[in-house]
């Protein structure tokens, strides 16, 4: 499926989403929609409610009022452990700090996601091999996280969020903690996902992942979406 | 200084169950150093305390009024060194048997009674725990202690006291004179119309210690009377060493439980303490990189530590010192050593020694951080190092366990330093309650063993001895036998021999019947119990002071008569300092020896499942010149050890389990980003409380059996050093107190006290707020 295709399922759809936060307003009646095989960037200034709506479409937070629906399924209508089994097989999570688990190697931290499961310990590292073997990174596979560089770290964070073969990869400003040529990396990584047909979210603040990556560009402003656009991927 | 009490007071805010935890174990760890301490306070001398307290007589005197005046007797209040009160009059009555007051004189004996206006006076104030002093005729109040439990009040109404061929005297009241005084008071007019044949002087000499000062005052006192005033005297001195081989055998039980619960309660609070402090190093970090100073870093530790500890130790203090003075109080009375007071200097070390305990062990590791570069604080403080126990981790996740059990197994191996925090604060709660549980089990069974309460279940002695008197001794005991419920009576006496090469007198307890199963084997520390009637069983004390030996001959002289006898068994010692032997040795060492009925006590062995009383109801029926009583279960003193030991038990152990619970609760709350992230891939919140369970019962299990065995090797350790101080050998049997599920249970104890305080902890961390969680850290 080519990114630029619209004409597939909807995978998320937020409809009417507000969130609440006491007094502040992180999201004001946010609605859109997301096609399967789209890679989507949200952009916008620092707390204008780009991440929280990640968080909402995660299954991470709740909204105050609207609905959030990802492959067909009402998040409102999950409680925890309904929310967990969600993200565990519907979508892959990658964030700016990479959130490996310091304890455990690289391979193990990629294969946690499927012992998880219930998949056994060699079908699931056989898997992770795989995916650290297509990421470049299988060499580092008995590293522990520590002493692995950024870029290495989300690579294997990316493989990670691959690991159950989710229908939506959500990136949380995924090259914001990287240098550039590791940012570099992360992008070309991203857009080859979405170019054999994986779906993505991406929240970022850089305009340069946007376009390498994003088919389509949100842009919020103060918990609102203000703009919408495709985008022409840079080369 | 602002800016640390600024800092602190965040720190404070910020760690609200870490603090309310402190709080608590400050709390807990308090009221039990408070107990502790008066426990051990009022176990040194107690008797001296007691007896001060009540401003004991040294000399109770019964002069004769028909020889000495009142009015002599008054006059010698007013020689140098003398202090006195009364004169008193004094009466023996005979109570018949089946008054069943608890008093010893008051069931089918003799009972002294001496009229008194009032419990008060310079001289011997006898406790009265119950009812009123006796004021009117017709009234009387019983010289008896308290029983145990029950409110401090007696188990059943008394019955009217009838003195024969006297008036019906109405129990109003109970005392327990420490001095020993009287079995009951009345009151003078009482008194005057029951006609004193005595009158009891109460004296008090400034030259009190030994045997020759009580001499010495005696002699002062008599010297300006007529001859052959005094009727009879005591000495408190006899009284403290009847008090002492009594209660002062289990003091040092007491003092353990008091040591224990200090160490304990140290350790416990040195651990949470320093465990908070550790888990603050990346705080400690930031705080540096935003320009506190080293000291002011410290200082900033030491007071958001300070906060609850000082709180604590304050309500810990109140707790401790109002809980414990009762408690302290019913036990010290139970045994006659009256009301216990707690003197301020434990209020003032437990409120000023917690709070200086507890910065002392938030400096040790608040000046390591103190030291470490701001960087490697931050790290300290938020990643482990990395490849900690990396082929167990490798294992564990190779296995077929579920991996949230797996993980949860691995988490232990990553902070070794948390992990030793954590399996310490198991090791100290199993062990102190394997500890406890042991010595609880050990005075028990020493209770048991001592007064033989699983192999005889009744004792009968004559009423007096003019009803003995037309006894026939083997008659008395075929009787008894030959009724319903009776498996096997034995008959003994205490008769004075010599030994030879030894200067002093040796009580030997002569039995005769089948005595092999009679409880007293379980008394030997080594060799056998008697088979023949050359052979001799004496207690170990003796046994040193003789010199000899389990399998030594030793000769027995008495009277005329003299036997050669083998030493075939060692005793332990205590309030059981005695020899045993077969009647047949005393009739073959002195034939024609004289043994008075009066003096000889009937044991009786029932069948199992007997009824007691249906028994005691059937020999007074068949022998009604013979008392018997129950062999009631545990002592007194017993009892008093057995609860106050229990409370500090129980608080120890709450008090661990806390310590078992702040340690996970860092260990949750240092693992936030990592919960965060395992719940944003699909662990569900079951899994989290699984992993975070299983790592603590992981701890519990090795905690467990670490306890447990730690446990029985200070129980080996410390009881005989008690046993030493009390004067008794232990027999095996008081060692080995311990079952194998009794030791599965406390094994289990530890898991169930690592995986409780995870529990609640690892529910709270299955709940975090994911999104908030990753975003903030």
């Amino acid at each position: 499926m080519s990114s630029e295709d619209s004409s597939g399922q909807v995978v998320v759809r937020l409809d009417g989403v507000r969130k609440e936060y006491g007094d502040t307003v992180a999201l004001d009646g946010v609605s859109m929609e997301i096609r399967a095989g789209e890679a989507v960037a949200v952009m916008g200034p620092s707390g204008c409610g780009k991440s929280t709506m990640l968080n909402m479409v995660a299954g991470l937070d709740r909204p105050t009022a609207g609905s959030v629906t990802v492959n067909g399924e009402d998040l409102g209508r999950l409680d925890e452990t309904g929310l967990a089994l969600f993200r565990r097989h519907r979508i892959g999570m990658i964030f700016q700090f990479f959130n490996l688990l310091d304890d455990l190697p690289a391979l193990d931290n990629v294969a946690l996601a499927a012992q998880l499961t219930g998949v056994r310990a060699s079908q699931a590292r056989k898997r992770a091999l795989e995916l650290l073997d297509e990421l470049g990174i299988a060499d580092r596979r008995d590293v522990y996280p520590s002493s692995l560089s950024g870029g290495e770290r989300q690579r294997v964070a990316v493989a990670r969020a691959l690991m159950n073969r989710p229908a939506l990869l959500l990136a949380d400003e995924p090259t914001g903690a990287l240098d550039s040529v590791s940012g570099e990396q992360v992008m070309d990584l991203l857009l080859d996902l979405n170019q054999i047909g994986q779906t993505l979210l991406i929240v970022t603040h850089d305009p340069q992942l946007a376009t390498r990556c994003a088919s389509r560009l949100v842009e919020f402003a103060d918990g609102r979406v203000v703009g919408e656009r495709s985008l022409e991927r840079a080369a | 200084m602002k800016a640390v009490w600024r800092a602190a007071r965040a720190a404070v805010r910020r760690r609200r169950l870490q603090t309310v935890v402190i709080g608590l174990v400050l709390t807990f760890t308090t009221a039990t150093i408070v107990l502790a301490l008066a426990l051990l306070e009022s176990s040194v001398a107690p008797f001296d305390r007691a007896f001060e307290a009540q401003n004991g007589a040294h000399a109770v005197v019964a002069f004769d009024p028909a020889v000495v005046s009142d009015g002599q007797l008054a006059e010698t209040a007013g020689l140098p060194g003398v202090e006195a009160a009364g004169p008193f009059g004094q009466v023996v009555v005979e109570a018949p048997p089946g008054n069943e007051l608890g008093v010893p004189g008051f069931n089918g004996g003799r009972a002294t009674l001496v009229g008194r206006p009032a419990p008060d006076g310079s001289i011997d104030e006898p406790d009265l725990w119950s009812g009123r002093w006796a004021t009117a005729p017709g009234e009387v109040v019983l010289n008896v202690l308290p029983p145990y439990g029950n409110g401090g009040m007696p188990e059943r109404e008394p019955s009217p006291l009838a003195v024969p061929g006297g008036p019906t005297l109405t129990v109003v009241g109970y005392a327990s004179s420490l001095s020993a005084t009287a079995d009951g008071w009345v009151s003078p007019e009482q008194m005057a119309a029951l006609h004193p044949t005595a009158t009891q002087m109460l004296y008090r000499f400034d030259d009190n210690a030994t045997p020759a000062d009580i001499d010495a005052g005696m002699a002062a006192v008599t010297a300006g009377l007529p001859a052959g005033a005094v009727l009879a005297d005591q000495s408190y001195l006899t009284v403290k060493d009847a008090v002492v081989s009594g209660t002062g055998q289990y003091m040092p039980f007491l003092v353990a439980f008091g040591l224990l619960g200090l160490v304990v309660a140290i350790l416990i609070v040195a651990n949470v303490i320093s465990g908070a402090v550790v888990s603050g190093f990346r705080h400690i970090g930031v705080l540096k990189a935003i320009g506190f100073t080293p000291r002011q870093v410290v200082a900033v530790y030491l007071v958001m530590v300070s906060v609850p500890a000082v709180a604590g130790a304050v309500l810990g203090t109140v707790i401790g010192h109002f809980g414990s003075q009762p408690m302290l109080t019913t036990a010290f009375r139970g045994v006659g050593l009256g009301e216990v007071a707690i003197n301020p200097w434990v209020d003032v070390v437990a409120v000023v020694g917690m709070p200086l305990l507890v910065l002392l062990a938030a400096l040790l590791p608040a000046w390591r951080a103190h030291r470490l570069p701001a960087a490697q604080a931050i790290s300290a403080g938020s990643a482990p190092r990395t490849g900690r126990g990396r082929k167990a981790q490798l294992w564990l996740s190779g296995t077929r366990l579920p991996r949230s059990v797996s993980l949860g197994l691995g988490l232990p191996l990553v902070r070794p330093a948390r992990t030793a925090l954590t399996m310490a604060a198991v090791v100290l709660g199993v062990m102190t309650v394997t500890f406890a549980s042991g010595l609880i089990a050990s005075v028990t069974k020493y209770a048991e063993v001592a007064d033989r309460t699983e192999a005889v279940q009744v004792y009968a002695h004559p009423v007096n001895p003019e009803a003995a008197a037309a006894m026939d001794p083997e008659q008395v005991r075929s009787t008894m036998a030959g009724l319903p419920g009776a498996a096997n009576v034995v008959a003994e006496v205490y008769i004075p021999v010599s030994a030879l090469g030894y200067a002093q007198g040796v009580d030997v307890d002569f039995l005769q019947g089948e005595t092999a199963g009679m409880g007293y084997a379980e008394q030997l520390v080594a060799g056998r119990w008697i088979g023949a009637p050359g052979e001799v069983v004496f207690s170990s004390k003796l046994l040193q002071q003789l010199g000899k030996q389990v399998g030594d001959r030793v000769t027995l002289t008495l009277g005329a008569g003299s036997a050669d006898v083998l030493i075939v068994g060692r005793m332990m010692g205590g309030e059981l300092d005695n020899a045993y032997a077969d009647w047949d040795l005393l009739a073959a060492m002195a034939p024609g020896h004289e043994v008075r009925p009066d003096w000889i006590t009937y044991q009786v062995q029932l069948d199992a499942g007997a009824d007691v009383d249906g028994y005691l109801a059937a020999v007074r029926e068949a022998v009604p010149g013979v008392s018997p009583q129950a062999n009631a279960g545990l002592s007194q003193y017993t009892l008093t050890v057995t609860s106050l030991s229990t409370t500090l038990t129980l608080v120890l152990g709450t008090v661990a389990a806390l310590g078992v619970f702040n340690t996970v609760v860092l260990n949750a709350r240092e693992r936030r980003r990592d919960l965060g992230m395992l719940k944003s891939i699909g662990m569900t919140p079951r899994q989290v409380v699984l992993m975070m369970v299983t790592s603590m019962a992981a701890l519990g299990v090795v905690g467990g059996i670490l306890g447990v065995l730690l446990g029985i090797v200070v129980h080996r350790q410390v009881m005989p050093v008690m046993g030493e101080a009390s004067q008794i050998e232990l027999p095996p049997v008081l060692l080995d107190v311990w079952q194998p599920l009794s030791l599965a249970l406390l094994g289990i104890a530890g898991v169930a006290m690592a995986v409780l305080g995870a529990y609640i902890p690892a529910r709270s961390a299955s709940r975090l707020p994911i999104a908030e969680v990753l975003h903030n850290e």
